[in-house]
């Protein structure tokens, strides 16, 4: 070794052939990389329970001899599609829970329709979910329902929760979900009311189309899709790396539009007047004030989550009513909290062991 | 093992990595500005008008040329989503009918486990 430049010189020669290969390597695979298309999303064994409009329940096979007497409901976040949380075989949040012995239902959304756009918040909190959450009951024999949000799915789920504090909800799961709208600094100032039309948005263009949401999330790191580009080309002779590449920006590319009036309220009720945290939000005329939720919660936040900063999602735990509460703040992002190796490491063995014992 | 700091390729990795860093960081305090949110509502604003003048031209278009207009058509849209509806509810309750009856093959999927399922004590299995 050259211990005044510190190269290992024997390696140099090793390390330029392994250079040379990967080259090749890379040649060959971006032209496989071009024609052919990524993994199949989504392929948990599931049935369609229930279907209306933007709303999708499904009911995922179960695999195991004996299940937990209490479902699952998972609310996925509305501008994203639920295959996040079952990827492949083995990267599959959903496949890990039946596994494990739950019972798990999924309210997923498509993309709701030009005439969908009148679609306000109380179509979400008061029909959509008592809906799904009927239909769940009705399938399984079981009043109880364990309701699990993503994001914007744990905001519904909380307001849900808060105007139906008397039940069935049995236990309330929130992944990385924001109560103070103040503190998403960038998505406040791309909302900023004396620049940011709503209305006219709105009227004009009747639902939020899915690439303005895309931009709005990419805007938040906007080097990011560039450099992982650059990264994809230096990994593309490894296939994990494109494999694993190529789930998660389908999935990110994948948004939903959202519908018209749903988020003219978002933007006023949260963004602009932050409701939620001033324990004023109400949804039909009903108070949600989520200090009204006694089941038990667990709140999971990410702590580099440049999408939901831990300071807006952090007043959750505070705020709500129950005596069983517990936040647990886990290394990763926004995403790579909920899917991905960092998952499977960390957030979903401690959701096992705190849902398992709950769910009797 | 090669030492990762002197190594090219790791170096350049990392110099990657640095600067979105360092790009993020400045974009995001470039764009935490009310420059930033007044001048990207502006373009904004003007895309969203442009295009409900486009939409309005084309109604206008249709109508002329004895298409069916935009209204008509969610019309129907929205008659055949309730169609949907109906037959989505029509299909639930024919399983369930099903499911009530014991037919064979009378559930919708493969039968289902018991729920009697309990927690596992601290490392093992199931109490």
């Amino acid at each position: 070794m050259n211990a005044a430049a510190g190269l290992d010189l024997l390696s140099i020669p090793d390390r330029i052939q392994s250079e040379v290969q990967r080259a090749i390597q890379r040649s060959i695979k971006g032209v496989e990389y071009i024609a052919s298309s990524g993994p199949s999303l989504g392929s948990t064994p599931k049935d369609i329970l229930h279907a209306r409009g933007t709303m999708n329940l499904y009911h995922y096979r179960a695999v195991a001899d004996e299940i937990y007497r209490v479902p699952i409901l998972i609310v996925m976040a509305t501008t994203n599609r639920g295959y996040i949380l079952d990827l492949v075989p083995g990267q599959s949040f959903i496949e890990f829970l039946l596994k494990r012995g739950y019972d798990v239902y999924m309210l997923d959304w498509s993309a709701p329709k030009p005439e969908e756009k009148s679609l306000r918040m109380e179509d979400y909190v008061l029909d959509f979910i008592p809906d799904c959450i009927r239909q769940v009951q009705r399938d399984c024999g079981v009043t109880d329902v364990t309701l699990i949000g993503y994001c914007f799915g744990g905001v519904l789920s909380l307001l849900y929760g808060s105007i139906f504090a008397d039940g069935p909800l049995k236990n309330l799961i929130c992944f990385t979900t924001p109560v103070d709208f103040r503190e998403m600094k960038l998505f406040q100032n791309f909302a900023d009311r004396r620049y940011f039309d709503v209305d006219r948005l709105i009227d004009s263009a009747g639902n939020v189309p899915p690439e303005m949401i895309l931009s709005s999330f990419e805007m938040l790191r906007p080097a990011s899709r560039a450099a992982s580009q650059v990264q994809l080309w230096e990994n593309i002779w490894n296939d994990e790396y494109v494999k694993s590449y190529r789930m998660f920006d389908r999935w990110a590319t994948d948004t939903l539009p959202l519908a018209g009036e749903y988020f003219r309220q978002i933007t006023k009720d949260l963004m602009w007047e932050n409701k939620l945290y001033n324990d004023a939000m109400s949804v039909g005329g009903r108070l949600a004030d989520i200090s009204r939720i006694t089941a038990p919660v667990l709140h999971a936040v990410a702590e580099h989550d440049h999408i939901v900063p831990y300071d807006a999602a952090k007043p959750l735990i505070q705020k709500i009513g129950s005596s069983d509460k517990q936040e647990v703040m886990l290394k990763g992002g926004h995403v790579s909290l909920v899917a991905g190796a960092n998952a499977i490491k960390r957030l979903w063995p401690k959701l096992d062991s705190w849902l398992g014992e709950r769910s009797t | 093992m090669a030492d990762k700091s002197n190594d090219p390729v790791a170096m350049w990795q990392n110099m990657i990595g640095e600067m979105e860093k360092g790009f993020n960081a400045f974009a995001n305090q470039a764009m935490a500005s009310p420059e930033f949110s007044k001048a990207v509502n502006q373009v904004g604003g003007v895309t969203a008008g442009a295009q409900k003048q486009l939409g309005d031209m084309m109604e206008k278009y249709l109508v002329g040329m004895n298409l069916p207009s935009r209204a008509q058509m969610v019309g129907m849209a929205e008659r055949l989503q309730a169609i949907e509806g109906q037959l989505g509810e029509i299909k639930t309750l024919l399983h369930q009918m099903q499911r009530n009856s014991g037919a064979p093959g009378g559930s919708a999927g493969p039968p289902r486990p018991p729920r009697t399922r309990r927690p596992p004590v601290a490392g093992g299995e199931p109490k």
